[in-house]
């Protein structure tokens, strides 16, 4: 279930999903660590997002973001923010 | 030349609607449009009428893939004037044609019916329908071309890797005329779906080499040339529309998705040589373009790499900001562009231009046609999968 998570669960249920496509330990992983930090880029980074979606039932927009380079906390911003659209319904998800 | 576009039939209106700075992008026009992301699209347009190109008996048989590439084939090969009842030329006469992904309607629409109807049976042309060398091999039927005959496949190169196969076709001995270009209709919903997953397509238009560009808007169609040595052109007294002068392939041998600049310079550099021209006989390059973040920067730096200095003194433009990415078809419907820009004198725009990116530094005619001449020019296309194929074009004379 991913419905009425706190905020502390969704970082650390992202932060797992970013931890099993780096291949490393989620300690390792800091909020402010770029998904470039462990070789996650290009096609890697898109399926990674993909996993999020489908682990979170939501979608992230394409735009405004670049995934090579921003950090795990504006990934887990970005979940927050489409978990918010859709907990305000479907006619108020982008 | 003959094609097939968002701009309706006809290579001139094609290259009307570039010349002019037209867009053919659109809402997108699909049954289930409310289910995607994908916003916009360059689809033919509905007028486009299957019956109008070909026989009552052959159209059963046709993918919407090889319908466009018998009507831009037709086209062609009215216009060569070529009589291949004559003498031995149907014989010595190929086919070669470029697609991504072939009968991808008939894939989509016959899955549909047996995940999602369940009929339990599918129609039983599917097979003929679906084979991405369909459309050859229907060019081959209807105007009884018996030499060298099959398709070329390299994603988003396709028709710019069947022309080069084409040239070097000719150029062996192997073969007098080849009829070639490329085609694709790949907009099924399962397809959008997946380029929708593949996070490039752009939510609101295409806007190549410009800041704000949010990705690449697809497209469909077709364009076909008939290509012949220069001596038999000459020797039937032929209206040539320009000279396929060399050609550059590479692999970049890396990643599966993300440019190389290494590899792509590669290509521009072999179609130099190849051509025998120097990067100053150069005026102008139809630049792949395609408008996603990774492309546009990495097309810019290989080509500075290739041009170094005379970089700056060339026009370069993406017509796909008009004519959407036609995938397999795309080298071919850019070709189109090079040709009309060589006879008119026009070097056709990037459209949607907002303002400079600093990593793409180059001169794209931004939103207005360039009145200029054009000597030489190159057509780039690189593909998913690392792979590169660059066409040096010369204008006849």
């Amino acid at each position: 279930m991913t419905e009425n998570l706190s905020p502390d669960e969704v970082a650390s249920q992202v932060i797992a999903i970013v931890a099993k496509q780096a291949k490393v330990e989620a300690a390792a992983i800091k909020p402010e660590s770029t998904l470039k930090d462990f070789g996650i880029a290009s096609l890697d980074a898109i399926e990674m997002i993909f996993d999020i979606e489908a682990h979170f039932d939501i979608t992230i927009p394409d735009q405004g973001a670049n995934f090579d380079t921003d950090t795990v906390q504006s990934l887990v911003d970005a979940v927050d923010k489409a978990l918010a659209a859709k907990a305000a319904g479907p006619d108020a998800a982008a | 030349m003959g094609a097939v576009s968002a701009f309706g039939e006809g290579a001139e209106r094609l290259w009307q609607g570039l010349r002019e700075g037209r867009s053919g992008i659109r809402p997108l026009r699909h049954a289930r449009a409310d289910k995607m992301r994908i916003r916009v699209a360059a689809q033919v347009p509905e007028t486009f009428d299957p019956a109008q190109h070909c026989s009552e008996r052959t159209l059963p048989l046709l993918d919407r893939c090889s319908q466009l590439a018998l009507a831009a084939a037709n086209e062609a090969i009215a216009q060569s004037g070529l009589d291949f009842s004559a003498g031995d030329l149907a014989l010595r006469t190929g086919v070669i044609i470029g697609t991504g992904v072939g009968g991808e309607t008939t894939h989509d629409e016959q899955s549909r019916l047996i995940y999602e109807e369940h009929t339990g049976r599918v129609h039983p042309f599917t097979i003929v329908r679906l084979m991405v060398n369909a459309p050859a091999s229907q060019i081959s039927i209807a105007h009884g071309l018996h030499g060298p005959t099959f398709a070329v496949a390299s994603a988003c190169a396709s028709a710019n890797h069947a022309l080069a196969q084409a040239a070097a076709m000719i150029r062996s001995g192997l073969v007098d005329v080849v009829v070639s270009g490329g085609t694709e209709a790949c907009l099924g919903f399962g397809s959008l779906k997946a380029w929708e997953a593949m996070r490039v397509v752009a939510d609101d238009t295409c806007r190549p080499f410009s800041q704000g560009r949010r990705g690449l808007v697809l497209g469909e169609g077709a364009a076909i040339f008939v290509l012949e040595s220069k001596a038999h052109a000459r020797a039937r007294g032929a209206t040539i529309l320009g000279e396929l002068a060399g050609v550059g392939m590479s692999a970049d041998a890396g990643d599966i998705a993300a440019p190389d600049p290494a590899g792509s310079a590669r290509a521009m550099g072999q179609a130099l040589a190849d051509a025998g021209l120097a990067p100053e006989d150069v005026d102008y390059i139809n630049a792949h373009g395609t408008g996603t973040q990774a492309n546009d920067v990495a097309e810019t730096e290989a080509i500075h790499r290739v041009f170094g200095a005379y970089a700056a003194r060339l026009v370069v433009s993406s017509t796909k900001s008009m004519h959407g990415h036609a995938l397999g078809a795309s080298g071919a419907l850019e070709l189109v562009a090079v040709l009309g820009a060589m006879r008119d004198g026009v070097v056709p725009p990037t459209m949607n231009y907002v303002a400079a990116d600093p990593a793409c530094d180059l001169d794209y005619a931004p939103n207005a046609a360039r009145p200029m001449r054009v000597r030489a020019a190159l057509s780039n296309s690189f593909a998913f999968g690392g792979l590169n194929a660059v066409l040096a074009i010369r204008a006849p004379g």
